[in-house]
């Protein structure tokens, strides 16, 4: 569908992907139809753009759209608003009382307490994945011993005597008022609710990680802001640099938007 | 007075983007459009030069409020495009807006300390709330 050569095709999807990296927060179906658009936007405007060089003109066609950031800057608010509202309210409201708790009374002293409280929500994040993983891993395992008991009773009890598979305590004690087949259906029994349990702590994760990642993305874009303002005060002359990458138009007068 | 720049380059956007969506709206009351042949319209037939990415924010903003209806089409030069036409609370609404828009214009423009002139007497701008 799309002719572009390799090194083209290539630094479109990395843009796209930048793009799609930046609507985490808007809804699957807009953010497809979003992409969509772009995508046919870089073809059109790619075919359109004079030049030898393929890989300067796909740099001017990305450089007269603007970066994802730019182009998705209105765009969050108002989805987010339409329909993030529930998810993301709570997380304004704990990132507000953080922000009055520490960052103001304590200034920059605050900004470094609420840098060491995102790094230890990231790490507890990590290790919920590990918990996660965990569960995963003994639910894989405890399925493979049902399954043992069930088909193969003679190998299961081999590998009891050989120390491979310890079963003691009460658990033994339970299982052993049954078959060595009732026995396997409760072990994959047991497996199937571990199984169930770490998919289900994976699908959690995802939410808890689309919340870090927002919290985060709070304290990168404030810092980002404030370095760009910190920029244009110490170079103030870069603001009217030559070779503006806006399209300019064709009478010369000019209002860049 | 020191002068803000971020205050300034701030309002200037605000300024130019709502002017820029009223454009968008004009250019798809009689004709319908894609982003990117948008764009070349704007560009090439207006006086403004605009970041292109800017448009697809508001060609979403007015096809969520009813403003625009938009559809896919298949092109044989490439992937579909994405038409957008203005509908009939989009004309009506662009209507009362360029209205507003022509007082507003005026506003600015008049000279204050000049005489009144009486055909200016009586032509009044409806300030909207909300």
């Amino acid at each position: 569908m799309n002719n572009y050569p390799e090194v083209v095709a290539k630094i479109a999807h990395d843009y796209l992907e930048r793009l799609k990296a930046q609507l985490q927060l808007v809804p699957v179906r807009e953010r497809i139809e979003f992409l969509r658009e772009i995508e046919s936007h870089l073809y059109e405007a790619y075919q359109q753009t004079p030049g030898e060089d393929d890989v300067a003109r796909i740099l001017a066609v990305l450089r007269n759209l603007g970066e994802p950031a730019e182009v998705v800057s209105d765009r969050l608010p108002g989805t987010m608003v339409r329909s993030g509202t529930k998810r993301n309210v709570p997380l304004f409201v704990v990132g507000g009382i953080l922000i009055a708790l520490f960052g103001i009374p304590l200034g920059f002293g605050g900004l470094g307490v609420l840098v060491g409280i995102l790094g230890a929500l990231a790490g507890m994040l990590v290790a919920f994945y590990a918990v996660a993983g965990s569960v995963l891993l003994v639910g894989a395992l405890f399925m493979l011993m049902g399954l043992t008991r069930v088909l193969a009773p003679n190998m299961f009890d081999k590998l009891v005597a050989a120390g491979f598979i310890q079963f003691d305590g009460p658990p033994a004690q339970f299982l052993d008022q049954f078959t060595p087949s009732e026995q396997g259906l409760f072990m994959i029994l047991f497996a199937s609710l571990l199984v169930a349990g770490g998919f289900g702590m994976l699908r959690l994760g995802k939410y808890l990680l689309r919340g870090l990642r927002f919290l985060f993305s709070l304290l990168f874009d404030k810092t980002r802001r404030l370095a760009q303002g910190l920029r244009r005060k110490l170079h103030p002359q870069n603001r009217e640099a030559p070779g503006s990458q806006a399209r300019q138009p064709a009478d010369g007068q000019s209002a860049v938007v | 007075m020191e002068y803000q720049d971020e205050g300034r380059d701030r309002r200037i956007t605000q300024l130019r983007k709502g002017i820029l969506e009223l454009a968008v709206m004009g250019v798809l009351y009689h004709e319908r459009h894609y982003g990117y042949s948008l764009v070349r319209v704007l560009c090439e037939r207006g006086s403004i030069s605009l970041k292109e990415g800017t448009i697809y924010p508001i060609l979403a903003r007015l096809d969520r409020d009813g403003l625009v209806g938009s559809g896919w089409v298949e092109s044989d030069q490439g992937p579909p495009r994405k038409y957008y036409t203005l509908t009939a609370s989009g004309r009506q609404l662009f209507d009362e807006l360029s209205r507003d828009f022509d007082s507003l214009v005026s506003l600015v423009q008049r000279k204050w300390n000049a005489p009144e002139q009486p055909e200016a007497v009586g032509k009044k701008l409806a300030v909207r709330k909300g």
